[in-house]
């Protein structure tokens, strides 16, 4: 099995050949800030050029007005078309420099935030929806970062075009450069109370949202539920709720920003008049008296955007701390010596089983559960049955080593005799192990490469027959480009059975001698359910007959698929090597077909 | 894609008054602009006449105190209008569901529902306000330019549709690339999520570290990718918005020079000096937002694209036959068909059956086309053809839903209008008859201890049982039952048995099972046979040999 880095395309395959590689570019956050800055002083020169345009303007009109010599109006011209001609150079220029600069910021930050989920997955991302919250990592990243185009760089822009706009007034008319100061003040003032405003409505909005998404998937999901009880309305009446509380929570976050919004333009009102009442008394000429009215109400360009920036900012703000909480937690387990490579310990050692003995487990330090038993031999099926909140859960992640246990042992025998599996490298143990869990991922790149990943030294054969044992060899052989199809985003959809036979196979592929499967049909309706179990647990009872079911309830041969005995022979692996399989489930669908059931009963309260 | 979709106004009504606001306070905003632009001057000349300033300021004052108000409801109004727009539409795509609409499969109906209708909300509250803007104030600018100074507006509106004609050469000659590059963009950009959404897979078989690496690359890719694309976008906004201030220069020259010839006014001069920028920027304005809009664009385009889809296979479909207003005594179905979708195979083939009391029990073999023959009844599928009535029906499906709330809540789900008889005495009587009433008794709170999503801290059978319980107490005159005794131990199934028996005595009660003991005491057996393959002879029995208390073997 190979390990070298050209073996390792796994799913970057869809991006393949857009650009040549070229050298990176890692730039550190200080050299971002500097560039960010850098882009905002260059949106200040633009937005001041804006300001001077329609500033000048005035000037020119009303040094026109007096009908001097028209050569004598040559440097109002030149100074309106310059101002005309900076103002989109200077902004093109921002927004190149400031958009480079965030992306790279991005970049950097993802990568960051990538490794630093790694040892938090998957035991510390929550115990179900575990992509809904890594899709929110994604989003709030990507908040937290265009905060410095969508804030830092609008702030800034304002701020030195206001510096200006005092600096030239105050040399001209010291009385007019105090009104812009004042002006910039009232608006530094109205935008922080925007911005708190804005901050303390955002939980309730965010929660709002969550809420309504919550809701329509519930209903979307399960509509078909719903109405076979009579409960349609009630649902219906459930996401009314939910939106009243949308509309609600948008209400309250609006307030700051329309608040900010009308404010500005009375600012710019207030300074205008007084502007216009000293300049009557100055000893400026007309085109200067025209120049310094009209700066006031120029400034406002500057100004307004500011509301925006300020939601921007409270989001990003708010955004950056649910990441930095999220990736601040301690992982879940400690490895003991350093990482080894991931395959090491699969392929070397022969798997006897493994055992937990006395184990007792916890997600948060707290109401630990267990202490549990359970011994799984190699090629056994095992069934870890119970309702929700009893504890599989728990004891699936302290078997996959996704957990660290209180207390207890859990060893693993081999040919060569049995040892601790808590002081191994977690690489090494985990490496045994193949986790199918309830919402199976299916990358955006071939199907091959969607299999490979598991093993990427992995034959076209090897694929092909991961496949067929899983119950995709009918798919695969119905697809016009074969492996080669492009799953995923954009590529062709699966339905839910067949992601679950994805990850199934993926798990065959691997060739690691423990499948754990994680509620894996939980989300499949009750027929496609059962043909999936049957498919991953039928050969075994067809052509190694370990006697009856210990499942007490009588079983049903009708039920599930009867497939004939040629067809089973051919789904078991040639070297006759089939992996043990935990099933961790709340539902009874194919319990006939393991060899035992473990039922975890329910905590007492 | 069009700027506005007319589509969206037809479709979901509760989007028009919204809109209808938006668009009210665009117009006054435009018109409170332009008089400003009057108001303005009239301080500058004032000031520069050394007249009077205060009524000139005055009218200035209060326009600006307007401008303030309107800016302050448009905020105001533009976070209604994106919340009611997504709302409706949601609300519409959720209804039309689940009134039975073709639904798309789960995982698409679901992202429709909440990503890609809140993705509207800022198309609703940002880009249509803008659009509203660019629509009138050109016009009204112009307009009042030709009054002011009509030489001023020709120049306008000789160079204003430059502006569209300019941005659409750009548009054309960049077009084949840029459209490469969204498609490799959005293949960059989705890689993180696609890897990070993966990454308890990629964890699990070792290969999440190596993806740091690679993360970081692709995301440089990324960055410089959509450097490319945005350094054109960036130009073509640079190049439009010095087309519009050079055409703002010809005006302010040819206006200064007519003002030095004495042949205008100053007051005249300053007003088309500062009305001719807006005739251009709001144009300008509306491609940034469109830009930064276009998801939401694209997901009203699919959303009303469904909900159109859906009305029109309501419309001819017509009222459904199984509505719960028409009080039918007996489940009649005559030469029912049903397939998935057109083309496909059928899973019930002309079908006959009536139930006119007691307990009906169906057998058959998984995949038979059982369940699909309870849904049928039960309205949530409607046949591909053939005629089907039934009553009101109360049907346990083999995952009924719980919801996330209390035992009681659970039990009275979906009654609350229709005033059952709810008290706790009643609650209790249901649970006793299923069995459960010891468990739900030993529990810290009893009726109003609370469960999770899909029943969490309750057991597959304790879940089956409870779901028998609400049917025990649901008033409608029909119970369908899929596989009711599935999830329970010999004993409990014997209990449950025993109340079903119990239930057929005052209603018609339909079950699926593959267990002998139901169809030992059913008054009725139906045992469904695979359908024969196309060209395989028509099977021989039907339903017509039905007797009481007698097995029969048809196909569906």
């Amino acid at each position: 099995m190979t390990t070298s880095p050209t073996a390792a395309p796994d799913v970057r395959v869809g991006v393949e050949g857009l650009t040549k590689p070229q050298p990176l570019r890692p730039g550190s956050a200080s050299d971002h800030r500097g560039r960010i800055a850098l882009a905002g002083m260059l949106g200040g020169v633009a937005t001041a050029s804006g300001v001077a345009l329609t500033a000048t303007s005035g000037w020119l009109i009303a040094r026109a007005a007096e009908r001097p010599i028209i050569l004598t109006l040559m440097t109002a011209i030149v100074a309106v078309r310059t101002f005309g001609i900076a103002r989109p150079v200077f902004r093109y220029w921002e927004r190149l420099v400031s958009h480079d600069a965030s992306l790279a910021s991005l970049a950097a930050r993802r990568s960051a935030a990538y490794e630093a989920l790694i040892p938090l997955t998957p035991a510390r991302l929550g115990r179900r929806r575990r992509a809904d919250v890594l899709t929110a990592v994604v989003h709030d990243l990507t908040d937290e970062v265009e905060a410095q185009v969508r804030v830092t760089v609008p702030v800034v822009s304002s701020a030195v075009a206001g510096a200006i706009a005092i600096g030239f007034t105050t040399v001209i008319a010291p009385p007019v450069g105090l009104v812009v100061a004042l002006v910039c003040a009232s608006v530094v003032l109205v935008s922080a109370v925007a911005h708190r405003m804005e901050t303390s409505s955002l939980g309730a909005l965010v929660a709002a949202r969550a809420e309504v998404v919550r809701v329509s998937e519930l209903v979307t999901s399960q509509a078909d539920e719903l109405r076979a009880i009579g409960a349609w309305a009630t649902a219906a009446r459930w996401l009314d709720d939910a939106h009243d509380g949308v509309a609600r929570a948008t209400r309250a976050a609006v307030r700051g920003r329309a608040l900010a919004a009308g404010t500005y333009l009375l600012v710019v009102a207030a300074a205008t008049i007084a502007t216009a009442a000293i300049a009557t008394g100055l000893e400026v000429s007309n085109p200067v008296k025209a120049l310094l009215v009209l700066t006031p109400v120029a400034l406002a360009d500057a100004i307004t955007p500011l509301a925006d920036a300020m939601r921007a900012r409270a989001q990003a703000r708010a955004a950056a701390a649910r990441t930095a909480k999220l990736l601040a937690q301690d992982p879940a387990v400690r490895d003991v010596r350093g990482s080894l490579p991931a395959d090491a310990g699969a392929g070397s050692e022969q798997f006897r089983g493994v055992r937990l003995t006395d184990v007792a487990a916890a997600w948060d330090g707290s109401n630990a559960l267990g202490p549990f038993d359970l011994g799984v031999g190699a090629g056994e099926a095992v069934a870890v049955l119970g309702p929700n909140g009893s504890g599989k859960s728990t004891l699936l992640a302290v078997l996959a080593r996704h957990l660290d246990p209180l207390s207890g042992r859990y060893d693993v025998h081999t040919a060569a005799g049995s040892h601790d599996v808590l002081t191994e490298p977690l690489a090494e143990a985990r490496a045994r192990i193949a986790v199918v869990d309830d919402e199976p991922h299916v990358f955006a790149t071939s199907l091959r490469n969607n299999l490979t990943l598991a093993r990427p030294g992995a034959t076209d054969e090897d694929v092909l027959q991961a496949l067929d044992r899983a119950g995709l060899g009918r798919l695969v052989a119905g697809l016009p480009d074969g492996l080669d199809t492009i799953l995923g985003a954009g590529g062709r959809g699966l339905s839910g059975g067949e992601r679950a036979r994805l990850a199934i196979a993926r798990a065959h592929l691997s060739g690691r001698p423990l499948m754990v499967l994680d509620e894996p049909v939980a989300h499949l309706d009750p027929p496609t359910a059962r043909s999936v179990l049957a498919d991953l647990l039928a050969p075994r009872r067809d052509t190694d007959d370990r006697g009856a079911s210990t499942y007490p309830h009588d079983s049903d041969a009708g039920q599930g698929t009867a497939p004939g005995a040629g067809e089973d022979t051919a789904r078991v692996a040639p070297d006759g090597r089939r992996p043990a399989v935990v099933l961790v489930t709340h539902r009874p669908d194919g319990l006939d077909l393991v060899d035992r059931v473990f039922t975890v009963t329910h905590p007492h309260r | 894609m069009r700027p506005f979709d007319p589509r969206l106004l037809r479709v979901v009504p509760a989007a028009r008054r919204p809109v209808a606001a938006l668009a009210a306070i665009g117009i006054a905003t435009g018109v409170t602009t332009i008089a400003t632009a009057f108001a303005l001057a009239g301080v500058v000349v004032a000031v520069v006449d050394d007249r009077p300033v205060a009524a000139p300021a005055l009218w200035l004052g209060a326009l600006f105190v307007v401008r303030a108000v309107l800016a302050w409801a448009t905020e105001v109004v533009a976070a209604w209008a994106g919340v009611s727009v997504s709302t409706a539409l949601r609300t519409a795509l959720v209804r039309a569901w689940g009134s039975g609409g073709a639904r798309p499969d789960r995982t698409t109906a679901v992202s429709l529902a909440t990503a890609g209708a809140s993705a509207v909300e800022p198309y609703a509250a940002r880009y249509l306000p803008t659009l509203v803007t660019a629509a009138v104030v050109p016009v009204l600018a112009v307009a009042t330019l030709a009054v002011v100074d009509w030489p001023s507006a020709l120049i306008v509106v000789a160079t204003v549709p430059l502006l569209p004609l300019f941005a659409a050469l750009i548009g054309h000659a960049t077009a084949d690339s840029t459209q490469r590059r969204w498609a490799a963009l959005a293949s960059l950009s989705g890689h993180f999520l696609d890897v990070v959404r993966g990454l308890p897979t990629l964890v699990n078989y070792g290969r999440a570290g190596r993806q740091v690496e690679v993360v970081r690359e692709v995301s440089e890719r990324h960055r410089r990718a959509t450097m490319e694309t945005l350094r054109i976008a960036f130009l073509s906004s640079a190049a439009l918005e010095l087309l519009a201030t050079i055409s703002v220069a010809i005006v302010a020259v040819t206006v200064g020079l007519r003002l030095s010839y004495g042949s205008m006014a100053l007051g005249p001069a300053l007003v088309a000096i500062l009305l001719a920028p807006e005739a251009y920027w709001p144009i300008r304005r509306v491609g940034q937002e469109f830009h930064a809009a276009a998801d939401g664009a694209t997901a009203l385009d699919d959303i009303i694209g469904a909900l159109d889809d859906i009305i029109g296979a309501l419309e001819r479909a017509g009222a459904p036959a199984a509505g719960a207003d028409a009080p039918f005594a007996r489940v009649d179905l005559r030469d029912v068909t049903y397939s998935y979708a057109a083309g496909l195979a059928p899973v019930v083939r002309d079908l006959d059956l009536v139930v006119g009391s007691g307990l009906y029990v169906i057998t058959g073999t998984s995949g038979v086309g059982k369940t699909t023959l309870l849904d049928l009844v039960a309205g949530l599928k409607v046949p591909t053809s053939g005629a089907l009535t039934a009553p009101p029906s109360h049907y346990v499906t083999q995952r009924p839903f719980l919801a996330a709330g209390s035992i009681r809540a659970n039990l009275t789900l979906g009654h609350d209008d229709r005033r059952v008889p709810g008290s706790d005495d009643h609650l209790w009587q249901a649970l006793r008859a299923v069995g459960l009433d010891g468990v739900v008794a030993g529990l810290p709170e009893g009726l109003s201890t609370r469960i999770g999503d899909d029943g969490f801290g309750l057991s597959a059978g304790q879940r089956q049982r409870l779901a028998l319980a609400r049917a025990w107490l649901a008033p409608e005159p029909l119970l369908l039952l899929d596989e009711p005794t599935a999830h329970l131990d010999p004993d409990a199934a014997e209990a449950v048995n025993a109340l079903i028996v119990a239930l057929a005595h005052r209603r018609i009660v339909i079950v699926v099972t593959h267990r002998p003991e139901l169809v030992a005491v059913a008054d009725e057996h139906l045992h469904l046979l695979p359908l024969p393959d196309a060209g395989d002879p028509a099977p021989t029995a039907t339903h017509h040999d039905l007797v009481p208390a007698a097995t029969h073997e048809v196909t569906p």
